[in-house]
């Protein structure tokens, strides 16, 4: 077998390079790990494992949720449905600057409540608000930026599937206890999102909000929305209410607001095929590169690469904050090619009990690293929200992280406010008694 | 000219074939989990088998997807590096991109998924009529799929009609995707 | 095979074992002592790595690795051997072991199971040696469950197979399958009514949290097995062989003690978080799922087994 150093070295140049050539993100992560595969085990294991590997990553039902949420956005748009939410948004936070990019942050972070998956967030909620910001004025970059930038706030606001990954790899830390101390750190997470939008709003006075419109034209409004709002009160009631999970939910999403469509007569079934296609063009893209990196995770694993990295790293420091530094810094790098859940399952085990020495609690230390993660889904090149935000609002990437930068660095900030200030996390669930 | 038109034929034929089964494969995705939600709530019998098959139908549906995205080159790149270079490196660059993605293909889903499929060509799936072996087919087709878009695509880069890369304008992004 | 077969006799060999739960789980610390123990016996020549906490995939993509030869041992729940085999369902049947060590003398008994584990030879899954893997019960978010008619309406989680369904169904309850990451939210929003498991899972799923009635309804008792690719033990000379088939059989027996810690621990961390234990109408609710029992001895393979099971009761 070759050793660890090679491995690193073909992961991390064949990545660089055949981004550099305009390769596919996703063969830019596939190849390098296919052809570490074929040099760790042999030519026809390394040819086999990749492919389960592959299948593997892709085979979930939670991910289920992320071609029926892009669905159900495609089809509310096509169908007016959208357009009287939004709408609605508009009158009611209408004087703040850049009201839509405002309501579309407001829009992830209500999303969060039900959804666990900030890929499902931004399918859903981009898609429905970005056809919008455009026939308002707004830059499709920035909105598509927005929309990405805000998505994750559903990752670390309850209910959440990373909390519950983070939990059965750190040995059943309680989920009850995780999920309370997410709130605090997701609805900073969406302030943070608001303030830059803000920041924005401010040089782009073309943004500024709009005078409420009076109290006829509000009714109106609502009353024109009440049949959309029935699709949030189906589908997120119906979650809530316990009928039916976030990803049943979904498929629920899409055939109410098909059903409203139909009614409206705004969408016909000759249509169908069309809306059909969009979608699954558009999730096809994102499942691949989800696949894909599970072959990666499956090498650094088989090669313990990130043991490697711990006992290099660590041993040389004393220091609670240098070693939070550092974990907070691979694993801010390790998310740009991996997926949150299998960092988690593979980083978990090794950092959480050198945290734990440090006298840091299990839940602190289980958001910090679900925050930081969260903010590797949107960093690119590897970066599923991100395509999924880019495509929905049919903008084109680069320009979008472009927009995306300024965002990334204010959350990276907040990260280490969330590190080094534990009452942010711990506070609630210990109001709570769940500490 | 004559072959021209026919590869062009078939060309069209492919992708209406295969949008098709997308867009099939997609509908019965919906049907099922809703299915699942019925027998649930409604009919209080739970269906074992309609996740199992929802996340399998999940899976093709995808993985043909991605190969009609290859072949429309929807799939996510960067090229803002490769744009500024002069057009006969960009036809270099664009060949070295599609064959690296064909080595994958070719390696991983090809052949990778056939010897996958092979394997568990006896294993039965607990809850669905099929095999794993014959639900791991996908990984191989998706890879035959794949590999006819890329070679057209490596073709086309020696015609007379290569543009190369340049900055695509938003609007003309949103047509190509209606 | 594991690394290093190409070196000189300094090179140990390293089997890479699968395992799907952490490090802390007895049948990991078995492992763990195992692979200690066969190390100072052959003064270094073989040890076991231990890939915990399903960093390698689920246990069906273990299985499979095993049969490709990519990892040499994974630990996998009996169910899944099911597939390849359809007479292995007839060790998972519901309340067909009295107790723990009944299980393990009987699924470790080369005259009893000999036969079939030899069947899957031919898949290329060389079983080991059958672990106990605990035992299953009822635990709900509504109340205690005493009586299978305390079950009734309340939709269960199980495991996704029609066996599991039906045997919910003679339980009195609705057999719900899903996938285990979304049990907890299912639960407390109230689309699930409670789960079956043994007490490690419930406690360390946190599910104690959102279904804090635990009712000892012990109704199943499914095994893991540890299986190697038959390239495995084709590589090892006999001596080696001797040691280390002597060495599984004690930790089979090392994992049965540290289990049974392991529960008590798990009920005292889940009583911590608000669950209330109880004890079931076991003999009412093995009653009620015997019907099963004859629905699926259907071969005489099975029929076979199932008689030699019944006969090593004590
Ligand atoms: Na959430
Ligand atoms: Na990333």
């Amino acid at each position: 077998m070759i050793d660890p150093g090679t491995i690193t070295a073909i992961l991390v140049g064949g990545l660089v390079l055949l981004l550099a050539i305009g390769a596919p993100v996703s063969i830019s992560i596939a190849l390098p790990s296919a052809l570490c595969m074929l040099l760790i085990v042999d030519f026809d294991r390394g040819a086999i494992t990749s492919a389960q590997q592959m299948l593997g990553g892709a085979n979930s039902f939670a991910l289920l949720a992320i071609p029926f949420f892009v669905l159900a956005g495609v089809i509310m748009n096509n169908g007016g449905i959208a357009e009287r939410l939004v709408n609605l948004g508009r009158v009611l936070v209408g004087r703040t600057p850049a009201p839509l990019a405002q309501t579309n942050i407001l829009a992830n972070a209500i999303f969060g409540t039900v959804s666990g998956s900030a890929v499902a967030s931004a399918a859903a909620v981009g898609s429905t608000m970005a056809p919008m910001q455009k026939k308002a004025g707004y830059d499709p970059a920035f909105s598509a930026a927005v929309n990405v930038a805000s998505a994750p706030a559903g990752m670390l606001i309850p209910p959440s599937n990373t909390l519950i990954v983070y939990s059965l790899a750190a040995g059943g830390t309680s989920v009850g206890a995780l999920f309370l101390a997410g709130y605090v750190p997701g609805i900073l997470w969406a302030l943070a999102c608001a303030v830059v939008v803000f920041v924005y709003a401010r040089r782009h006075p073309d943004l500024k909000g709009e005078s409420f419109p009076g109290m006829a034209v509000f009714l109106t409004t609502l009353w024109r929305a009440v049949p959309s709002l029935g699709l949030i009160v189906v589908a997120i009631g119906g979650i809530v209410a316990g009928f039916f999970t976030p990803t049943e939910g979904s498929a629920i999403a899409v055939l109410y607001a098909l059903g409203l469509s139909f009614v409206y007569r705004t969408i016909s079934v000759k249509d169908l095929p069309r809306i059909l296609y969009d979608a699954c063009r558009t999730s096809a893209i994102v499942i691949f590169l989800i696949a894909v990196s599970t072959i990666m995770s499956y090498v650094m694993t088989y090669a313990r690469l990130p043991q490697l990295i711990a006992e290099s790293l660590f041993g040389w420091t004393d220091s609670k904050v240098v070693v939070l530094l550092i974990m907070m810094l691979v694993l801010l790098v390790i998310g740009i090619p991996l997926d949150p859940t299998p960092a988690i399952l593979i980083f978990t085990p090794i950092f959480l009990p050198i945290a734990v020495s440090y006298g840091i609690d299990p839940v602190h230390f289980g958001i910090m690293m679900v925050f930081n993660l969260s903010i590797a889904v949107i960093s690119p090149p590897s970066a599923p929200v991100l395509f999924v935000g880019a495509q929905v609002a049919k903008a084109r990437l680069e320009p979008v992280i472009v927009k995306l930068v300024p965002f990334l660095i204010v959350l990276i900030v907040m990260l280490f406010v969330i590190v080094f200030v534990p009452q942010l996390s711990l506070w609630l669930p210990g109001v709570m008694g769940l500490l | 000219m004559a072959t021209r038109k026919l590869m062009t034929t078939a060309r069209a034929w492919l992708d209406g074939t295969l949008r098709a089964i997308c867009v099939v494969l997609f509908a019965v995705l919906v049907l099922l989990v809703a299915w699942q939600v019925f027998t649930r709530l409604v009919l209080g019998e739970p269906s074992a088998w309609s996740e199992e098959a929802a996340r399998y139908a999940f899976v093709w549906v995808s993985l043909i997807g991605i190969a009609i995205a290859v072949g429309e080159k929807a799939d996510v790149i960067m090229d803002f590096l490769v744009e500024r270079l002069p057009r006969s490196l960009q036809r270099v660059a664009d060949i070295i991109a599609y064959l690296a993605t064909l080595a994958f293909v070719l390696y991983v889903m090809v052949l990778g998924g056939l010897q996958q499929s092979m394997l568990a060509w006896a294993q039965k799936n607990p809850l669905l009529p099929l095999s794993q072996g014959q639900l791991y087919l996908v990984l191989p087709i998706s890879g035959v799929l794949l590999s006819i878009y890329l070679l057209i695509h490596i073709v086309g880069t020696f015609s007379s009609r290569y543009v190369g890369h340049v900055g695509t304008p938003d609007e003309d992004l949103e047509a190509a995707a209606l | 095979g594991g690394e290093g077969e190409e070196g000189g006799a300094q090179q140990p060999t390293v089997f890479r074992v699968a395992f799907n739960q952490n490090a802390e789980h007895p049948q990991a610390q078995a492992l763990t002592e195992l692979s200690d123990a066969l190390e100072e016996r052959t003064d270094g020549a073989y040890a076991l790595e231990l890939y915990t906490d399903e960093t390698l995939g689920d246990q069906a993509a273990t299985i499979e690795q095993v049969q490709a030869g990519t990892i040499d041992f994974a630990m996998v729940a009996g169910s899944l051997l099911e597939n390849f085999e359809s007479d292995m369902s007839v060790v998972n049947l519901p309340y067909l072991y009295e107790s723990p060590e009944h299980q393990m003398s009987v699924l470790n008994d080369e005259a009893i199971v000999g036969d079939l584990y030899d069947a899957l030879l031919e898949d290329g899954i060389d079983v080991m040696a059958a672990y106990h893997g605990g035992v299953r019960n009822v635990y709900s978010s509504v109340g205690p469950v005493e009586t299978p008619a305390d079950l009734a309406g309340q939709k269960i989680r199980v495991i996704g197979s029609d066996t599991n369904v039906r045997m919910m169904e003679l339980m009195g309850g609705v057999g719900t399958p899903m996938a285990q990451g979304e049990v907890y939210t299912a639960i407390q929003s109230g689309v699930l009514d409670g789960a079956e498991n043994n007490p490690l899972i419930y406690s360390s799923l946190s599910h104690a949290e959102i279904a804090g009635f635990y009712s000892r309804t012990e109704h199943l008792m499914m095994p893991d097995y540890l299986i190697a690719a038959p390239s495995v033990m084709e590589g090892m000379d006999e001596e080696t062989t001797a040691i280390f088939e002597e060495l599984l059989a004690a930790s089979v027996d090392t994992e049965l003690e540290r289990f049974a810690a392991a529960v008590e621990e798990s009920v005292a961390a889940a009583e911590e978080a608000g669950a209330q234990f109880s004890d079931a109408d076991v003999e009412a609710f093995r009653e009620a799922v015997l019907p099963l029992h004859e629905e699926r001895v259907t071969t005489e393979r099975t029929q076979t087994i199932y008689d030699a099971i019944e006969a090593a009761r004590g």
